[in-house]
């Protein structure tokens, strides 16, 4: 990999190594079995100490790169593995960001520092999305109540990822339904909390390796302390409110997009490799198709690279992050297409790769602003479509 | 990796973009009525200095690269297409008569069209030629984007050559880059120049399709960015026409192909001008150019409805333009073979910055 930093590379060659010796067996054996690895998987032992032995890269001399490309890179290596074990990983995992921007000092320490720290496997979830309101949030009826101890959460979660197996899952509700999405705020729920009943683990077309799960709240209290954010955000400091919930989660749309063509890597090669076995590479017609491939391929990955160098220099990215997000996601979509076609029979016949592949990606125009949302606010900027 | 332009690149853009603005643009369809630009233009333009600005200076260029030169291509061409071409008397034979006889070759003609304010260099892609032709070469090409040629340069799969005489240019109608001129050129002569390197060949094409590819990304961003406009200030149902998400969305896709093939082109101009091998880029970047043409021209008409059928607009020109631009430069089944070419044997794909 030329044009980045040694240091980078070095990491994407580890990732390499135990993305190969490990993430794709392990994806695969979750996907034959049509069920995540359980939580207590040696699996997920042997990542925690691989993840100690080599933990991610900190932005230094030796790494030029900033946070955005070297996540980007770093998630597309992993996602070329397999898409689902990432997502599975340990760790405080996709409230991160909100946790970090937006919780107070006690919460950042009492809810991220014992991952650091975590001699086993833990996680964490974000739990957003309702049954009745995926895309449309106005339309969440999670609601909170302030109580004397705290706040009392009534709702119904679905699609969340790893909330099973998690430690705590940043629950979205509403406290002020009068403001309507406005009104909406995050709150720590813990493992074993009374009222958090009805777990359930989907059955999955794709990603099968992760647990998307659905629960109902039902009068599940929390103490105040648990208030992302806090009840008095300090002056100038971020609230924890929905519209800042939505900024920070637009940050990891270009970790989405990486992901996306790392899957759409693995298709491409996967195919290529078979068009090349089987003798298939001597036909025009399916070098033609995979020259289209690849041509796409590159096309997205510059796409997210660009947006992510953008984030890293604060130059203002919505446009180019959304865009990479529906790109590459469709890409990845198409190529896995594709590669079934040159593949042919085989290809339907259950132990095919690309046909794994082509289950997996469809999510990723689905998760965190589907292609159309990601439209939506592409046309906003172009446009000034209203909202 | 970076995505930034430096700061000359982006002084000549501008500068490039306020000519093409402002001399191109608003005679668009006197040029093509004309079928060709004023002498006058011509000079305007020589003294900016874009000439040749990706040759090196000992050469009497600028020595800026390829990506330079593909830049001045985009914004001339989001004014005029057919102009753009029309502005460069050598055009891509520059690129033919550098690979195959070299700097002092590339020299003299350079020196011959300072010399002679009204000489033309025209470029044919001849596939026949799959040797250095002994004696004479003959053949004929339908149309070619200029109404006069002095010189004729021929590429083939791998050899070129060059006519100082011996063909004739015939006029013909033409059905787009009218500002350009439209000929028949049948040959029947004998090489001044005749070459047999099929490196040299694939070199030289990588930059053609480039040069033709970066023209087309011009058209598609103006034809992008104008129908946006028109959907804005048109009003259907009590709103724009832009606010209705089925345009929305449509006019998003085009932006995020014109994004998509601007990406392509850039890298691959990033890589031939660090002297690595572009040519399969390069064919990659033509094919996407050519299907950016095919997406963004007709549905840039179909935004402004009837009104983009007519000639009071230029995205009907925009639709012609870029879809004739793409028969050029050996058209997409030969960019299809180079882009596949080395997949038998080449590695997995390296997702390199």
């Amino acid at each position: 990999m030329s044009g980045f930093s040694a240091a980078l590379c070095c990491h994407v060659e580890r990732a390499r190594e135990w993305g190969q010796a490990e993430v794709r067996p392990a994806g695969l054996e979750a996907d034959r079995n049509g069920a995540p690895l359980s939580a207590d998987h040696p699996y997920f032992a042997r990542f925690i100490a691989w993840r100690r032995a080599h933990p991610l890269p900190a932005e230094d001399d030796a790494m030029p790169e900033g946070h955005a490309v070297r996540m980007a890179v770093l998630n597309e290596e992993n996602a070329y593995w397999d898409r689902g074990m990432g997502v599975a990983a340990p760790g405080p995992g996709l409230p991160t960001p909100l946790v970090v921007a937006m919780g107070t000092p006690e919460q950042r320490e009492r809810f991220l520092a014992p991952f650091r720290t975590a001699s086993t496997p833990r996680w964490a979830a974000f739990a957003l999305t309702e049954p009745g309101g995926g895309s449309d949030t106005s339309a969440f009826r999670a609601r909170a109540i302030r109580t004397d101890r705290g706040y009392l959460l009534n709702g119904s979660k679905c699609f969340i990822g790893n909330a099973a197996r998690a430690d705590w899952v940043l629950v979205q509700a509403n406290l002020d339904p009068d403001k309507g999405r406005a009104g909406q705020r995050a709150f720590f729920v813990e493992r074993g909390t009374p009222g958090m009943t009805g777990i359930k683990i989907e059955n999955k077309m794709g990603l099968r390796a992760y647990e998307s799960v659905s629960f109902i709240l039902e009068h599940c209290e929390v103490p105040r302390e648990n208030l992302l954010g806090g009840e008095q955000p300090a002056r100038g400091s971020r609230s924890g409110a929905y519209g800042e919930t939505m900024g920070a989660l637009n940050t990891t749309r270009v970790g989405v997009a990486a992901s996306a063509v790392g899957l759409a890597r693995c298709a491409y090669d996967e195919t290529l490799s078979f068009a090349r076995r089987s003798g298939a590479i001597s036909s025009a017609r399916v070098r033609d198709r995979l020259a289209d491939m690849r041509r796409k391929l590159r096309a997205a990955w510059l796409m997210t690279l660009r947006a992510a160098w953008k984030a890293d220099r604060k130059i203002p990215n919505v446009v180019d992050a959304s865009m990479a997000k529906v790109f590459a996601a469709e890409t990845a979509h198409e190529l896995a297409t594709t590669g079934m076609d040159i593949i042919g029979l085989e290809a339907g016949a259950g132990e095919c790769l690309v046909e794994k592949l082509f289950r997996d990606a469809k999510a990723l125009n689905i998760v965190e602003g589907t292609g159309q949302i990601q439209r939506i606010i592409i046309a906003r900027n172009l446009v000034g479509l209203p909202r | 990796m970076n995505f930034a332009c430096n700061e000359t690149d982006d002084i000549l853009s501008e500068t490039i973009a306020r000519f093409a603005a402002e001399e191109l643009r608003p005679r668009l369809r006197e040029f093509e009525a004309a079928g060709s630009v004023s002498q006058d233009l011509h000079t305007r333009f020589e003294a900016l200095g874009f000439v040749a600005v990706d040759l090196p200076e000992d050469l009497g260029g600028a020595g800026l690269g390829l990506t330079t030169r593909l830049q001045i291509n985009r914004r001339l061409a989001e004014a005029d297409a057919g102009a753009a071409l029309a502005l460069d008397r050598l055009g891509p034979a520059a690129y033919v008569i550098e690979a195959f006889g070299g700097r002092d070759l590339l020299k003299r003609y350079l020196d011959l069209l300072a010399k002679r304010p009204e000489m033309r260099v025209a470029l044919v892609i001849d596939p026949d030629v799959i040797s250095a032709p002994k004696s004479s070469v003959r053949g004929e090409a339908a149309w070619i984007a200029s109404g006069c040629a002095d010189v004729l340069v021929g590429l083939g799969r791998a050899g070129a050559w060059l006519l100082e005489s011996g063909f004739v240019i015939e006029a013909v109608r033409g059905a787009a880059l009218h500002a350009a001129g439209s000929s028949r050129v049948r040959y029947d002569g004998r090489p001044a120049h005749a070459w047999h390197d099929p490196s040299s060949v694939a070199r030289a094409l990588a930059k053609i399709r480039l040069y033709y590819a970066a023209l087309i990304w011009g058209v598609v961003a103006d034809a992008a960015g104008f129908s946006r406009r028109y959907a804005l200030d048109r009003v259907a149902f009590g709103k724009p026409i832009a606010h209705h998400q089925a345009l929305a969305f449509l006019i998003v896709d085009m932006h995020i192909v014109v994004e998509r093939l601007g990406l392509l082109i850039e890298d691959a101009a990033r890589r031939i001008d660090a002297g690595e091998d572009g040519a399969a880029d390069a064919a990659s970047a033509f094919i996407d150019a050519i299907e950016a043409s095919r997406f963004v021209g007709p549905n840039a008409v179909q935004i402004l409805g009837g009104h983009g059928f007519m000639r009071d607009y230029p995205v009907e020109k925009a639709m012609r333009d870029c879809r004739a631009l793409g028969l050029l430069g050996g058209g997409l089944d030969a960019a299809q073979d180079d882009a596949g070419a080395g997949l038998a044997s080449a590695k997995s794909q390296e997702l390199a910055a």
